[in-house]
């Protein structure tokens, strides 16, 4: 999405795609006080909703597109925001500073925001466009995966990233049978680590989930529709229709070939800002600089959309201040609630209160007695309290992180 | 016509402290934020998590599950994903009992 504003000597924004990062800016922007003109341009048709449920709530039924909405449809005219849904934000002129749609159309700005997120990365994989072969990143998108859906039926589930492990344990509830195949080792094993991931098998596998892991699709096959998935391992597994969750790709091509750069996404830094004047990116989209983690990172989670984009905001307004939220974020999986804070790619120890086998437990990641990040099942409030110890960066004392009757909110004295 | 019911007795419920209590069949949520008593909806208006089992900082709390807000004061949402606030009740203190206006 982006959002373009302009009034003669007030800013003016604008925005693209339908989701939740853009909703926040514009929610924001007028929150702020920001009185000028305020254009939503997105290539979705539905005005901007939250996507988390779409593996599901929403995906199981238990909730409907109006639930999904981060404002009601009437909000953005009653906040005289314009919008211009189902159309796509082709080229922006960053010196004339104009920005044209797909029909053709010109709007001018003074400040224009990219939150344009990203797109389902589909790999070459022969047999990909078979109907019945399904990825998942829009509304439309879990109505086709729903319309699969009967009890007995047999889905395949390729990748066993978020995407794939949610939509594994919403077909499971809902009776289908499911068989996953990914490149990982374990299910989420590059964000939670292996000690972690294993109980996220074991729950699959207790809910009777056959899994194939360290092996990729070979191909998908059938007549027309897909009726069984091959695998590089040489196993062949029979299926009514298939999920693809292998990650997504930013949408950047709107400032394709122009000063601003692209790298892993838009390059941003602490202020949503690339280094050209009166352009901003949020959310899914923006490699940023996070001044926590001392490095830019791209990041695609709801908390992070919403914060990101409200962060976006306050910066077209001419605030000073730079974006250094915690990341956080929550995965339910059957009746597991998974919460993570922070980010660790590597760390050199775990701490874990609590009992990895009773699925009750938060995790520390700490790295040279920094914690990193924190995981969590079914004991969300403690990452909550580390989330201030992560920002400070504190050292903390292992000792009293170890023991439970210290309270997470208290590590920070010592 | 309002209608008090007893819930329990001050000492109950320490300062900064939260419990959940059963009225009617509907659980309620009563904080203690600084010897101010303040009652809620303890079910969390997004996916039914307990409330009472968040976390309370000044008149916030924030559900354990997803993280949502609401003021304890009055049920309204302070952060997302919860969209709709919480039933929010009068509390009386009387000779160090706890009643709600229901």
């Amino acid at each position: 999405m982006a959002l373009s504003g302009s009034k003669s000597d007030a800013p003016d924004v604008r925005h693209c795609r339908s989701r939740a990062d853009r909703g926040s800016a514009a929610v924001a922007l007028r929150e702020e006080g920001f009185g000028g003109d305020l254009v939503l341009i997105g290539a979705a048709p539905e005005v901007p909703y939250e996507r988390p449920p779409l593996s599901k709530e929403y995906l199981r039924g238990e909730a409907t597109l109006e639930d999904l909405l981060v404002r009601p449809p009437n909000f953005y005219p009653d906040q005289g925001i314009q919008t211009r849904l189902g159309m796509r934000a082709t080229k922006v002129d960053l010196e004339g500073k104009v920005v044209e749609l797909e029909d053709g159309s010109r709007l001018p700005y003074d400040k224009f925001l990219l939150a344009t997120g990203g797109r389902n990365r589909r790999p070459p994989i022969k047999g990909l466009d078979l109907d019945g072969v399904y990825d998942l990143r829009t509304v439309s998108d879990a109505d086709s995966i729903r319309s699969e859906v009967a009890p007995g039926r047999k889905a395949v589930i390729v990748g066993m990233g978020f995407i794939g492990s949610e939509v594994t344990a919403s077909l499971r509830m809902l009776g289908v049978e499911v068989s996953v195949i990914a490149r990982s080792k374990l299910p989420l094993a590059r964000v939670l680590g292996e000690e972690i991931a294993r109980v996220m098998e074991s729950i699959h596998r207790d809910q009777g989930v056959e899994m194939v892991f360290e092996d990729a699709v070979e191909a998908f096959e059938g007549i027309g529709r897909v009726g069984r998935v091959r695998t590089q391992g040489g196993r062949v597994i029979a299926c009514d229709f298939v999920v693809v969750g292998l990650g997504i790709e930013p949408i950047t091509e709107v400032v394709a070939d122009s000063a601003v750069r692209i790298e892993n996404g838009i390059v941003v830094d602490e202020y949503c800002q690339p280094s050209v004047a009166g352009v901003y990116a949020a959310g899914d989209v923006a490699n940023h600089y996070h001044p926590v983690f001392d490095r830019r990172i791209r990041v695609e989670h709801w908390q992070h959309a919403i914060k990101h984009g409200q962060a976006a905001a306050r910066s077209m307004l001419g605030s000073q201040k730079p974006y250094d939220e915690v990341y956080w974020f929550w995965s339910d999986q059957y009746n597991y609630t998974l919460q993570y804070a922070g980010f660790a790619t590597d760390w050199d120890e775990l701490i874990v209160r609590g009992s990895l086998q009773q699925r009750k437990f938060v995790a520390f990641y700490l790295k040279g007695g920094r914690i990193l990040a924190t995981a969590s099942m079914n004991r969300g409030k403690d990452v909550r309290q580390s989330v201030g110890l992560i920002k400070a960066g504190i050292q903390v004392d292992l000792a009293r992180l170890r023991d439970e009757a210290v309270q997470v909110s208290d590590l920070a004295e010592s | 016509m309002d209608h008090f019911v007893t819930i329990g007795q001050v000492s109950d419920i320490g300062e900064g402290e939260m419990r959940q209590v059963e009225v009617a069949g509907t659980r309620l949520a009563i904080a203690n934020v600084a010897g101010t008593f303040y009652a809620f909806g303890d079910t969390c208006t997004h996916l039914d998590c307990s409330l009472s089992e968040g976390d309370l900082q000044e008149t916030t709390v924030t559900c354990s599950c997803h993280g949502s807000m609401f003021d304890v004061t009055s049920g309204a949402v302070l952060q997302g994903p919860a969209k709709k606030p919480e039933p929010s009740y009068r509390v009386e203190v009387r000779d160090g009992t706890l009643r709600i206006e229901v």
